[in-house]
């Protein structure tokens, strides 16, 4: 955003450059409704619900939607501008990085070593940026945005963590970068981190102020609602009572108040009952490729994170971190189990070959 | 210590200053000098800036908000009417009156009063609705003696007219400081044309070309009002207000 006396000239005349429409005759919104929505290779990653100019577009029934589209929708393209799926290029792999590091917040507690939450707070120490968003929690384990201006917040125990449902960090984001003077810091799913790389591609001011983008290794993710009931009816677990959920090797653990043994469902009758959501069926991205610094529990030790750090911004953050001493680094890194998992997720391509896309 | 000593009066000096008291009390009992005014029955004549009761023009709003993003008490709220435009209400239990609002709006929609003689009942009330500000509130006049504060040299004064002061105040609306909407960022428009669409005076253009997919965006400035309207609405914040050069 120009700002001081290149905002006093500003211009009156100016031209944009709007996409090109696979389905001629409709409109914008409707051609991303048939090729992502309709399609179920839609993420739910809410880039487009950042964008609409309208706001009008929701998410309905675990699903992106926009009601009246046919009266209300501006037309102006901006959704399909930024969609990562619209026209897909599936990230995979390892992706480029500069080293992958072991490591365990002293400060923080969180899902493992705390490493996405160290980063975010260490960032916000450094002058980096002056806000970071985060997904906390209810009680209910309903997701809302947390605006982290201090690293003294993080002592909101409910901001670590993985929630395992979706969450509306880039509609946040928007606001954020609106009211940051110094920049904003994310921490996301991969599917997110492609919504603000496509936005940070398409518009200059997500360009200049998002300064740090920490992606998650994810698998899937799951519907609030169909999770929730699933847990509630079937397994008989009190929401309210759940401190913490984990998913690894194929299962996952939920720890519950008062109770010493993790509760372990296996990740197979979460298949068969269909709760994974249905565009985590086409993302082959495990690590984040797309991130400036990726975080994960798989590969490390109990209690420690993975870090891959891809740029020099979280370069230095990581450096930053080393000086300080806030974190305890290992070099013990279990490649293997990365692999396993980039594999894993690379299979999905099949998903993407066989999905028919309207002409 | 030194003692503080008694002057030495003589008979002539006491007599003297006698004789001031007398005359001033002997004044003071014919023609007594106050400066208060009497109201009800009379009423102070205030400067037409006098900052009192706000009266509000629909016919020359146009809706832009300014009154209430300036207000510095937060009491105007802008109500939607029938006609799907907003019109500024004001909660009198909150306004300072500052009279921002009235300095900021740029088409001297409201306007100033020398009225400051208003009571309500419940503080429900106190929130004054548009349709009561079009014309002025009805009060209880009971004066008929206009007083004019005269400073002489060091002396006070009232002056005192026989007659009814007018508390409508008709000054030509403010010119203000002339603005033009321009947008700072162009990379980061994404076309949703609402500038467009909110624009009254039909300063704002978009224009596709299906062929080249690119729409063309311009703000003429010669019909641009400067009211804001556009970089209020605009989604992605990259309109700005500024002096017309």
């Amino acid at each position: 955003m120009a700002t001081g006396s290149e905002a006093e000239k500003g211009e009156s005349k100016w031209e944009v450059e709007v996409p090109e429409k696979k389905l001629k005759d409709k409109l914008y919104f409707e051609n991303l409704k048939a090729v992502v929505i309709d399609t179920e290779l839609c993420s739910r990653c809410l880039t487009c619900v950042s964008i609409c100019p309208s706001g009008l577009i929701v998410t309905e029934d675990d699903r992106v939607g926009f009601p009246d589209y046919e009266e209300r929708c501006l037309d102006c393209g901006a959704c399909v501008r930024v969609c990562p799926r619209f026209i897909y290029e599936p990230p995979s792999g390892l992706g480029e990085y500069i080293e992958i590091v072991a490591a365990k917040s002293k400060r923080f507690t969180g899902q493992d070593g705390a490493m996405a939450t160290e980063i975010i707070a260490s960032a916000i120490d450094m002058g980096m940026i002056d806000q970071g968003l985060f997904v906390d929690r209810s009680e209910k384990w309903e997701t809302s945005i947390f605006h982290v201006r201090d690293p003294k917040q993080f002592g909101i125990g409910t901001l670590g963590g993985t929630k395992y449902v979706f969450a509306g960090i880039l509609p946040a984001l928007k606001d954020a970068v609106r009211f940051t003077k110094k920049g904003v810091g994310v921490v996301g799913t991969p599917c997110m981190i492609s919504g603000i790389r496509k936005l940070q591609e398409e518009f200059p001011v997500f360009r200049e102020k998002v300064k740090l983008v920490v992606g998650l290794f994810c698998t899937e993710n799951f519907h609030y609602e169909d999770l929730m009931k699933f847990l509630r009816d079937e397994k008989e677990i009190e929401i309210e009572k759940i401190l913490k959920t984990d998913i690894s090797k194929g299962s996952m653990y939920i720890t519950i108040e008062g109770k010493e043994k993790k509760r372990k469902v296996k990740m197979a009758e979460f298949e068969e009952r269909g709760l994974v959501a249905k565009g985590c069926d086409f993302c082959t991205d495990f690590t984040a490729v797309q991130s400036d610094a990726s975080v994960g529990s798989v590969g490390s030790e109990k209690g420690f994170s993975t870090v891959i750090v891809r740029n020099e911004n979280a370069k230095e953050v990581m450096e930053y971190i080393r000086e300080k001493g806030t974190a305890e680094f290992s070099e013990e890194i279990v490649m293997d189990e990365i692999d396993y998992l980039i594999k894993f997720k690379k299979k999905r391509e099949a998903h993407i070959k066989e999905l028919k896309l309207p002409a | 210590m030194k003692k503080v000593a008694t002057p030495d009066y003589t008979v002539a000096d006491k007599l003297k200053t006698h004789v001031a008291a007398l005359s001033t009390a002997a004044k003071e009992v014919v023609l007594p000098l106050n400066i208060t005014t009497h109201y009800p029955r009379e009423r102070k004549r205030q400067p037409a800036c006098f900052r009192g009761f706000m009266l509000f023009d629909p016919e020359r709003c146009i809706s832009c908000f300014q009154c209430s993003f300036v207000c510095p008490a937060n009491a105007i709220w802008m109500k939607e009417a029938p006609s799907g435009r907003y019109y500024p209400t004001v909660d009198h239990g909150k306004c300072i009156y500052c009279h921002f609002c009235v300095d900021t709006c740029p088409g001297g929609a409201l306007k100033t009063t020398k009225i400051h003689d208003i009571a309500f009942r419940t503080m429900d009330e106190m929130v004054v609705m548009t349709e009561d500000m079009v014309e002025p509130p009805a009060i209880i006049r009971e004066d008929k003696v206009v007083v004019d504060y005269v400073i002489d040299k060091e002396d006070l004064t009232l002056k005192r007219t026989k007659e009814v002061d007018e508390l409508i105040v008709e000054i030509a609306p403010s010119e203000g400081v002339p603005m033009v909407s321009v947008c700072v960022d162009r990379g980061s428009c994404i076309a949703c044309k609402v500038c467009d669409k909110v624009c009254e005076s039909g300063a704002v253009s978009s224009v596709k070309d299906e062929e080249k997919l690119i729409v063309k965006m311009e703000i003429d400035p010669e019909k641009c009002t400067g009211c804001g309207l556009c970089v209020k609405e605009c989604s992605m914040q990259i309109l700005r207000l500024v002096r017309r050069e």
